[in-house]
């Protein structure tokens, strides 16, 4: 069980999600899609946790548990970064993330 | 009993209130309600003046607790002992301001016989003049103004009179010095065709000045007190300034000087006296007070502003007792009585002959005191009040019924020379001004015989010789020139018709009787009896006043001044009598003889003018007095002047400017060193700031995926930096 899956294949897995979220969140212009690409970087971070619990330490539940809280923490930022997105495309009508610089210096 | 003494305040408080009640009410636009209510107040402080003085004849002494008791007078003092006032009838003091350990200055009032028969004499006088005015101001449109500051003149004099210290005395004092100042420029838009003649504005503030070099060194004479007794409080007891004690120790004291303490004292007390009751040299305000309304005349002259100067020596005559000042006192009154009766005979203008007239009977006051005439000296203030406020009245009267004839011009109406058989017009007024004439003048019976003649036997029997000469002479001329101005306005050929020619063709607009500015041409016509009314009351007086005090023994009001005064009573001489009588007559029949058959015309000579014309030209220039303080004190003024303003522009202007100037100078240096190094050095740090800051804040583009980029590059170089940084 523990052979039938290398760990350095699951962490590529893992790693790749993660470049793909990173290049969604800097690169979608759309505020969502930012969102989006938040998620994923999460869950690579989620499988991460979980794949090293199961190949390296199995005994102790704090791979998991962690991961579950990253899920409760994720589904929190998800909210609130919708709430935001409303909130801001109903001030400025516009979910466009160059749009909004009202920190330029 | 008592009543009226515990209420006594009223009396000065009452004519105040009237000059409150005009001056701050909407009354002020009723001309003759605002003088209805003046007049009613003042006889209200009468009523309670008159109540004062028969409670005071009745012995009632009110003590400190209010406890009233009835003293039998004491025996009189002997002649030879000194002077002594009679204990107060009453004294209401408050403690009113610290005066530094203990000691507090007191406000109060004191009440002695003394002082209740000057109360009953300004309040009846006043209450007449106040009257009078009603009719005399009655086309004048400050009206109301003038009650106002009538009332508030004579509320001083009571106040002054009443009061029980030196400093509330000089309070008032001053207060009337304010008023004469206010009423002698009442006319204070009056000008005149010819600019030397004085405008009653410049007469207002000649007066002022006269009188405030004497205020002044009577003044430093408090001071001197002051600190000599550390109290101003009339009275005997102890730490009052007429203890015995305290006399005998300033009357043995001596100063730098050579002369006792209680000399320099006196002496300059009485220079408070010189300038308020006008004694020579500092008589020369009281003639041209007469640029007044007529009214104001007779309150200065009879009730208030000059008495007030003879009641001074009166009131401190303690102090002068123990002094060496007497002498003084008698050379200075008996001068003045002389002199000033010389330059009367030959005035014309008839404000002027009563103006000198009244100096010389201040000189008759002024002398009694300097020879310890006490009494007589009262006495004569108290008479001549009365027959002098009904002259000024009663020329007042015939100004107001010449002006019918020849228009307002003052310089006209008050010419005797354009006067004469006004007895016809005006009868009430000749009767009347015949009393208080012979009043004046000596006539026997009258007031001023017995006032005058009981100055004249004080001389007589305490030895002072030259004195009683110059007192005589002073009498004579007193009764020639009344003689003269009665004779001239009243007797003889109207000649108001063809009035003296003015010098100056142009007469000045009197400002304050335009609308009656056209008539003129009329005969003359008696007063309305607001104006003959107190008139008539004042010949009263006039006439009877002499009674309280003539030295006729068996008669009931033998010696009763100084039994009410419980002061040594004047002597009697029958020679003195007969001699003063005799004077007084010979004086009526010389200026009778001199003056019948004079001023044919108005444009005539004097008849002492075409006898001794030089005479009677400096007589008539009032004796160059006036001239010879222009030249002296007036042109030292100026060149004063003249130095300041060359002093003032060349060296405080010149100072001024020159420190302007270095200012400028080391403003203009710092401006240089604040532009160059301070301004230039901050502009540059400024500007560097704002380059750095413009060149930093491209960084910032305000896109949130820049930062998250950036976050992620400082991530891969944290990685990077503990891969292979701490790593190995």
């Amino acid at each position: 069980m523990v052979d039938s899956v290398p760990l350095p294949w699951v962490l590529i897995v893992a790693a790749g999600l993660f470049c793909i979220g990173l290049f969604g969140a800097l690169s979608r212009r759309n505020l969502v899609g930012i969102l989006l690409g938040v998620e994923l970087m999460l869950n690579s971070v989620n499988i991460n946790l979980v794949a090293f619990w199961r190949y390296l330490e199995p005994n102790l539940v704090a791979g998991q548990v962690f991961a579950l809280f990253v899920i409760t923490v994720a589904a929190a930022e998800a909210a609130v970064g919708l709430a935001m997105i409303i909130a801001i495309y109903r001030t400025r009508l516009t979910v466009n993330a160059d749009e909004i610089d009202t920190l330029k210096g | 009993m008592g009543m009226f003494l515990l209420y006594a305040w009223l009396i000065p408080a009452l004519p105040l209130l009237a000059c409150v009640l005009i001056t701050l009410t909407p009354i002020r636009q009723n001309k003759s309600a605002s003088g209805w209510l003046a007049i009613l107040l003042m006889a209200a402080a009468t009523v309670v003046a008159l109540g004062v003085a028969w409670e005071v004849s009745q012995g009632v002494h009110v003590g400190a607790d209010g406890h009233v008791a009835i003293v039998a007078p004491g025996e009189h003092a002997e002649a030879g002992e000194h002077f002594s006032f009679p204990e107060a009838n009453i004294v209401q003091t408050f403690r009113w301001a610290p005066a530094g350990g203990d000691l507090s200055f007191t406000m109060g009032y004191m009440i002695d016989p003394a002082v209740a028969a000057m109360l009953a004499m300004v309040t009846i006088a006043s209450t007449c003049i106040h009257l009078f005015s009603m009719g005399y101001m009655a086309h004048d449109r400050r009206q109301s103004r003038f009650f106002s500051f009538i009332s508030l003149f004579t509320s001083a004099m009571l106040l002054m009179l009443m009061s029980s210290n030196l400093l509330l005395f000089f309070m008032a004092w001053e207060v009337m010095g304010l008023c004469s100042y206010l009423l002698i420029g009442f006319w204070y838009d009056k000008v005149y065709a010819n600019p030397k003649q004085i405008a009653p504005r410049q007469a207002a503030i000649k007066a002022f000045i006269t009188t405030r070099v004497g205020d002044v060194l009577f003044m430093v004479g408090l001071a001197y007190l002051w600190t000599e007794a550390g109290s101003l409080d009339f009275g005997s007891g102890v730490g009052q300034i007429f203890n015995p004690e305290f006399l005998e120790r300033i009357a043995h004291t001596e100063t730098a000087l050579g002369i006792s303490v209680a000399t320099g004292i006196a002496l300059l007390l009485f220079a408070g006296t010189v300038g308020k009751s006008a004694q020579f040299p500092l008589h020369v305000w009281l003639p041209d007070a007469m640029e007044g309304p007529t009214p104001v005349s007779a309150l200065i002259h009879a009730a208030t502003m000059v008495a007030a100067g003879v009641f001074l020596v009166g009131r401190t005559f303690p102090i002068f007792e123990v002094s060496g000042a007497l002498p003084v006192v008698a050379f200075v009154g008996a001068f003045t009585a002389l002199f000033a009766a010389l330059i009367a005979v030959a005035q014309f203008d008839i404000k002027r002959i009563l103006a000198y007239s009244t100096l010389s009977q201040l000189g008759f006051m002024v002398a009694a005191l300097g020879i310890g005439g006490w009494v007589a000296a009262i006495f004569h203030l108290l008479t001549h009040a009365f027959f002098k406020a009904l002259l000024f009245l009663g020329s007042g009267s015939v100004i107001h019924g010449m002006e019918a004839t020849v228009g307002h011009d003052s310089n006209t109406s008050q010419d005797i020379r354009n006067m004469g058989n006004l007895r016809r017009y005006m009868p009430i007024t000749w009767i009347t001004y015949m009393v208080g004439y012979l009043a004046l003048a000596g006539f026997p019976l009258l007031a001023g015989f017995w006032s005058k003649d009981e100055i004249l036997a004080d001389a007589w029997t305490n030895g002072h010789w030259v004195v009683w000469l110059v007192l005589t002479l002073a009498s004579f001329l007193t009764a020639f020139y009344m003689t003269r101005q009665v004779w001239l306005v009243f007797f003889g050929e109207f000649r108001g018709h063809h009035p003296r020619a003015q010098e100056h063709a142009h007469h000045a607009a009197h400002g304050e009787h335009d609308e009656h500015a056209a008539h003129g041409g009329h005969d003359p016509h008696e007063s309305p009896w607001t104006m003959t009314t107190p008139l008539i009351i004042l010949a009263v007086f006039a006439a009877l006043a002499g009674y309280f005090n003539h030295p006729i023994s068996g008669l009931p009001g033998y010696h009763g001044l100084a039994g009410f005064f419980q002061a040594p009573s004047g002597h009697f001489d029958v020679v003195v009598m007969v001699i003063a009588t005799l004077v007084g007559l010979a004086g009526i029949g010389a200026g009778y003889m001199l003056y019948r058959n004079a001023f044919a015309t108005a444009d005539a000579l004097d008849p002492l003018e075409q006898m001794m014309p030089g005479v009677f030209k400096a007589l008539n220039q009032r004796l160059y007095i006036d001239q010879f303080y222009g030249a002296t004190v007036g042109t030292f003024a100026y060149t004063l002047a003249l130095v300041w303003r060359w002093f003032d522009r060349r060296v405080l202007n010149g100072l001024l400017n020159g420190t302007g100037a270095l200012t400028m100078f080391l403003g203009r240096l710092n401006f240089i060193i604040d532009d160059t190094v301070l301004n230039d050095g901050v502009d540059a740090l400024s500007d560097g700031t704002n380059l750095m800051g413009d060149a930093t804040r491209q960084v910032e583009t305000g896109k949130i995926q820049d930062y998250a980029s950036l976050i992620f590059m400082g991530v891969v170089v944290l990685g990077v930096i503990y891969l292979y940084g701490f790593g190995q």
